[in-house]
């Protein structure tokens, strides 16, 4: 599975980086030398199962192109993560909140007072 | 004998657990010292709360038959099972058994269409993860996410995925890295998600009750200190406390109210860089606790 999301992965950068412009399966796997076409082509198609691909016939060639840009993902995925709690449903457990400025005073002035001595209990 | 006493006394112990037992939790500084004994006492006294209320309409249903609350529930799935279970019915005993099944039934419910739908959200945020984010080089069983933002994060499920920026990357030195991490990494393996779960379902519906209002926030802050700990345990708390410290200050504060948030940060801290991190007897208290707090409507009902 971790190396089927892998591809997916790769095929979407080469299809973000066509900057919109449809693109064929066989320029897909030019991109991909180390995979062999069937190989992209099935990845192709369950990325448009998955709706983050848009396909479109013009004769016999199949074109594909992604509809929402890298950028369109990644915002999403940030409000997730950074998001207030409502938004946060996925992603309960965060490293750490954001404070304000005279808690981030009181913060820094706490780790000053300590002693440089590396070593857990 | 008679179970409408027992039924006004866990009543009274109903209220008791989800309001000043609970604000008092909330407020309490011995449970920094022993988060996770802590998180199990905020999970026993929402059990017990709902034992007791089911506890308490069950002994209102279950009074006309004068046989003790063991008997009376014992006749009462006798005559469920024999078809014929609203014979002898009357007003009170009809009453407390629709309480008896209605808090049975609404929670069960809502906890379930709840854990639904985290768990589509978490299904989608990873297949987000799986289209945008590479895994490390440096630091296995990691994710990178290409992103200037400082975010450190772990996504619960079967396989939780420790997902940190480069904007993190480059805030933070190696010790530092190595220790947010580790701590993520407390997380996914004391499995915090399946842990909050429950606590999560409460808050929304049952806003009105101070436990359900209080008990999510107290948890999630006690997850953290837990995970703080795991990481603690591996590498040099001053690193955690310092990364915490970057990583908190570094972007500009939302304008939503984060004093909560804001104030676990500080406690934190503070217990990072404390000497009496962790207490035993911190752990043993938060344990006696939990035995009473779900022995005690038991108690209640078989000592009739």
């Amino acid at each position: 599975m971790a190396a089927l999301g892998e591809l997916e992965r790769r095929v979407m950068e080469v299809l973000w980086g066509s900057m919109g412009t449809p693109l064929t399966g066989r320029q897909v796997a030019d991109q991909l030398p180390d995979r062999a076409y069937t190989t992209v082509l099935t990845i192709l198609d369950r990325l448009r199962r998955k709706n983050i691909v848009e396909r479109t016939t013009e004769g016999k060639a199949h074109r594909f192109a992604a509809p929402a840009s890298r950028e369109t993902y990644m915002a999403q995925l940030m409000v997730e993560a950074l998001g207030s709690a409502q938004d946060r449903q996925a992603v309960l457990v965060r490293f750490a909140e954001v404070v304000g400025p005279e808690e981030a005073v009181v913060l820094r002035r706490a780790l000053e007072d300590l002693p440089d001595e590396p070593g857990g209990t | 004998m008679n179970l409408y006493l027992d039924a006004g006394i866990l009543s009274a112990l109903v209220v008791l657990l989800v309001c000043p037992f609970s604000t008092r939790l909330a407020r309490a500084n011995w449970v920094t010292r022993a988060p996770r004994a802590a998180v199990t006492l905020w999970h026993s006294l929402g059990i017990s709360a709902t034992l007791a209320t089911i506890g308490a309409g069950l002994c209102v249903a279950t009074e006309r038959f004068h046989a003790g609350f063991v008997g009376g529930v014992g006749e009462l799935g006798e005559g469920m099972v024999g078809g014929h279970p609203l014979q002898g019915l009357g007003l009170p005993d009809a009453l407390g058994l629709t309480l008896a099944a209605d808090v049975g039934v609404v929670l069960f419910s809502v906890v379930g269409v709840v854990i639904v739908r985290t768990v589509l959200a978490r299904a989608r945020h990873r297949r987000l993860l799986n289209l945008l984010a590479t895994p490390s080089q440096g630091c296995m069983g990691t994710l990178t996410l290409d992103h200037p933002s400082p975010v450190a994060y772990c996504l619960p499920g079967i396989r939780p995925r420790i997902v940190i920026s480069s904007g993190t990357m480059r805030l933070l030195d190696q010790a530092q890295l190595a220790a947010v991490i580790e701590h993520e990494r407390g997380h996914a393996h004391e499995r915090h998600g399946l842990v909050m779960l429950p606590m999560t379902s409460l808050t929304e519906p049952f806003r009105w009750i101070p436990f359900a209002r209080l008990a999510p926030r107290a948890v999630a802050g006690l997850l953290e200190m837990a995970a703080d700990d795991h990481s603690a345990r591996r590498h040099a708390p001053s690193s955690l406390a310092s990364a915490l410290v970057a990583l908190s200050t570094s972007a500009a504060p939302p304008r939503c109210a984060f004093a909560f948030a804001s104030h676990g940060v500080n406690v934190r801290v503070q217990r990072l860089i404390g000497s009496d991190r962790t207490s035993k007897r911190a752990a043993i208290a938060a344990g006696l606790l939990c035995t009473l707090a779900v022995f005690a409507p038991l108690a209640v009902v078989l000592s009739s």
